[in-house]
């Protein structure tokens, strides 16, 4: 039995009635989603509602689908062979699978952090400002400002502030982790999603990075993927259980976590199965 | 439950007495064989094969082609010629050997029945001019007294190799001056030779390079007809000029070569002839017999500078090689300029953009067996399309004036170095694909997923994490390149080539022009010349060369390589 411990509300984070969002409190709506791979189907009819500067967990068993589920909304899914989406992802009033979307500025919009730290063999500057890099950024105290910006907004500035010409691939896990969140937020995106951000790290680096989510919903709309259940309530404002491409349930943290409503939700986050 | 379990044990006992029974029997060659050691041994074997002959095949080299610098000693025989007279011989030793007296029945000579080989020594005897061969074999039996005179000289000459003998008189323009002058009037004459040198490679060749473009470019004129009186004017204004100009230098040339003609030396040959050297011929005399080790240490080390730095002299089989180093250094980089950019480009589009279906697998194989196709298949394909088809249409396009004499239509250092491009190829292809492949995937969906797009990604991200792999595939690239010689005789390389590819005339680099190369020179040296007893340290000295300019090239692509590795050595967990 796994005990959980809900997070306290505060007056300003509350969570909002995810029945009765008004348009402008809905970053991301997600309609009707399809997704297979080949012949085999990996999500079936999706369909949910983000809310706006919160933070939404996906949780669920291993090969459940909620990594690709989160894919979806920056589309990484367009990498991969052979997989079939249809459905729509609404940001902005725009379907991102319509085919005059420009995918690269959608990523702009939508940043991703992965499980394992993928730092580039770069400085810790030039990773900071890669993004800059690419939409033509060369006023240098403009990239200066974003550098100190992102690396405080990801608590990682007092740590290498003396050392950010020096390379990144130097630091340790935690740190290239809360890098490249740096990097992700350094472009300025609306959401922000993260696939299983804290699975490669140390539980001391995990509770960094924790906190930092809690700071990032201020600015972004954050959405992560966890295995790890006390993380989810621990950080998470909604929480979606997703089991065999279905989505079961998907309601406020503290409801999902102390009254699911199926079953499965319930067996799952009692540990019956998972 | 308990019988069952029983029962297992049991006979997994019984199993584990007949293995122990068979292990028993199992002989100890069979222990040692399954051991491992045998690979050990094979391959530690394999590694030592390799590793000796390296160094041996170093070693031979280093030493034949070294020893050609440090200068020899002068020896002095008196020796009992097979009728019975007596004559002196002067030169150094050049090679011994042993030969069986069975060879030598014939001869008047007579051995105790126990010799069974008599050594003979092969003496370089200089002075072509005067003597048949300027190399002769000698029996050991046959010399009755062996000296190493003080007085003895070497002659080192611009033509007809080296003189040995003795100096008797120095002129200085009709009067005999001290013998203490010679170095003096040896640098004087140096010092005019230089002059007349850059003056007719230099100066003179720019004013006929120039004349020559006069008169092409009035010949375009008249073949477009645009022709008219005033272009006619300047073009004779101008070529009048050149004229002019050149008539001041070829009399400047006079003079020099007056004042170079001045002196004389008489000298005396191992015969016992005096004969007169022109000072004018000479390019150093040292009393070899006299030199300490360190004078011959220093010798040695100018003598090395020398090869270097000169043009060749005697039909190749003298001075020093420097156009062949030149152009093969050249060939190399252009060669390399031009496959690296290529090898890459399809490297990315086999790897990135090629979708995974049997079209991309054929490329692929088809890449793959173009390393296998021997060179000399790529030289005639060189010749006939680059040379023929693609410089011929060249010629026909932009150099119509020079028509019917080739510009382009003709081998030159540009087709050498495409012709070895396309030879390379497959080997960068195939190392850059290599390093595309182990670049882990989160780092293309990281920059990705920072709004990248693909051709971006592999700017800023791909490809610089790949320029190890990528430099591999050049350092490849070199070396097969450098040492390759076939497909070069028919795209460019020639035995002698008067001017260099990059000289002081626009454009500087002459892309059309033929040029030397080392490994064509060690067969034209070793296996073409006139005279292949002098040409053969030469040859050696050349290999050391060759070897030495190829390693060097690797080790400075090696070191690049190492330096990007270490950039991103930790991205390989």
């Amino acid at each position: 039995m796994i005990s959980v411990t809900p997070k306290p509300l505060t007056s300003q984070q509350s969570i909002r009635d995810l029945a009765n969002l008004t348009p402008d409190q809905v970053a991301l709506e997600i309609q009707n989603l399809n997704l297979s791979y080949g012949d085999k189907q990996a999500l079936h009819n999706i369909s949910m509602l983000i809310p706006k500067g919160q933070v939404t967990a996906f949780i669920g068993p291993s090969g459940c689908g909620k990594s690709t589920l989160l894919r979806c909304i920056n589309r990484m899914n367009d990498l991969v062979d052979n997989c079939h989406i249809d459905g729509e992802i609404i940001l902005h009033n725009e379907n991102i699978y319509s085919k005059h979307v420009d995918v690269a500025m959608l990523r702009r919009k939508v940043g991703m952090v992965f499980q394992r730290p993928n730092p580039f063999p770069k400085s810790i500057y030039e990773n900071v400002i890669y993004g800059l890099r690419l939409v033509g950024e060369k006023n240098r105290r403009v990239l200066d400002e974003a550098v100190e910006a992102s690396l405080k907004s990801a608590a990682l500035w007092n740590e290498v502030k003396d050392r950010l010409h020096e390379s990144a691939l130097g630091l340790s896990g935690g740190q290239q982790q809360r890098l490249v969140i740096a990097r992700a937020i350094a472009v300025q995106p609306e959401v922000l999603l993260l696939d299983e951000p804290t699975s490669a790290l140390d539980p001391i680096s995990t509770l960094t990075i924790e906190e930092l989510i809690n700071d990032l919903k201020k600015q972004f709309t954050v959405v992560i993927v966890t295995h790890n259940m006390q993380q989810a309530a621990r950080v998470s404002d909604q929480t979606a259980f997703m089991y065999m491409g279905d989505l079961i349930e998907y309601s406020d943290t503290n409801t999902l976590f102390t009254t699911p409503k199926k079953k499965k939700t319930e067996d799952y986050i009692t540990g019956r199965y998972g | 439950m308990n019988t069952v379990n029983k029962k297992n044990r049991k006979k997994k006992h019984n199993i584990m007495k007949v293995k122990e029974q068979n292990t028993a029997m199992v002989s100890d060659y069979k222990k040692w064989f399954q051991s491992g050691s045998p690979w050990v041994w094979l391959s530690a074997s394999g590694v030592s094969i390799s590793l000796i002959s390296v160094l041996g095949l170093l070693w031979l080299i280093a030493s034949r082609g070294l020893s050609y610098f440090w200068p020899a000693t002068i020896y002095q025989f008196d020796v009992n010629d097979l009728q019975g007279k007596s004559n002196t011989v002067i030169g150094e030793i050049y090679d011994r050997e042993f030969i069986p007296v069975s060879q030598l029945v014939h001869s008047s000579l007579v051995f105790s029945p126990e010799t069974k080989t008599v050594e003979r020594i092969l003496i370089k005897t200089g002075n072509r001019e005067l003597v048949n061969l300027d190399f002769r074999w000698l029996l050991v039996p046959q010399i009755s007294k062996t000296a190493t005179p003080k007085d003895v000289v070497v002659i080192e000459r611009r033509t007809n190799g080296n003189f040995y003998g003795f100096i008797e008189k120095v002129i200085l323009s009709g009067k005999e001056v001290d013998i203490s002058q010679l170095s003096e009037l040896v640098d004087r004459v140096d010092n005019f030779q230089e002059q007349i040198e850059t003056l007719q490679k230099s100066d003179i060749g720019a004013i006929n390079y120039q004349l020559e473009r006069l008169r092409l470019k009035e010949k375009k004129l008249r073949l477009t007809k645009t022709l008219t009186v005033n272009k006619q004017k300047t073009i004779d204004g101008e070529i009048a000029h050149l004229q002019s100009e050149y008539k001041k230098l070829e009399q400047h040339l006079m003079t020099l070569r007056k004042q170079v003609d001045r002196d004389q030396l008489i000298v005396r040959t191992m015969s016992g002839k005096s004969t007169t050297i022109a000072l004018e011929n000479v390019l150093s005399v040292s009393y070899a017999n006299r030199l300490t080790l360190i004078d011959k240490a220093g010798v040695f080390i100018q003598k090395i500078g020398d090869f270097v730095s000169d043009d060749p002299r005697e039909a190749n089989t003298e001075g020093g090689v420097f156009p062949a180093i030149f152009g093969t250094v050249l060939m190399v980089l252009l060669m390399t300029v031009i496959v690296s950019p290529f090898g890459v480009i399809a490297a990315i589009y086999l790897h990135e953009y090629a979708g995974n279906n049997s079209l991309t697998k054929m490329l692929r194989i088809a890449v793959i067996n173009l390393a296998g196709v021997p060179s000399i298949v790529y030289g005639i394909f060189g010749l006939g399309f680059f040379v023929y088809v693609l410089g011929g249409s060249i010629d026909a396009l932009f150099f119509p004036e020079t028509l019917p004499s080739p510009t382009f239509g003709t081998p030159g250092v540009l087709w050498s170095s495409i012709t070895l491009a396309i030879l390379t190829l497959p080997v960068v292809i195939v190392s850059t694909e290599e390093g595309l492949a182990r670049i882990p995937s989160s780092m293309r969906h990281g920059s990705l997923a920072l709004g990248a797009t693909k051709v971006e990604t592999l700017w800023r991200i791909i490809l610089p994490i790949a320029s190890p792999a990528i430099m591999t595939g050049i350092i490849l690239a070199i070396a097969r390149a450098a040492g390759e010689v076939a497909p070069l005789m028919l795209v460019g390389v020639v035995k002698m080539a008067p001017t260099l590819p990059l000289d002081g005339n626009f454009p500087f680099l002459h892309l059309e022009r033929k040029f030397m190369h080392l490994g064509f020179h060690i067969y034209d040296v070793g296996f073409q010349s006139p005279n292949v007893e002098a040409a053969r340290p030469l040859v050696y000295a050349t290999a050391l060369l060759l070897v030495t300019i190829i390693v060097a090239l690797n080790m400075s692509a090696v070191s690049i390589r190492n330096k990007l590795r270490e950039k991103y050595r930790a991205l390989e967990h």
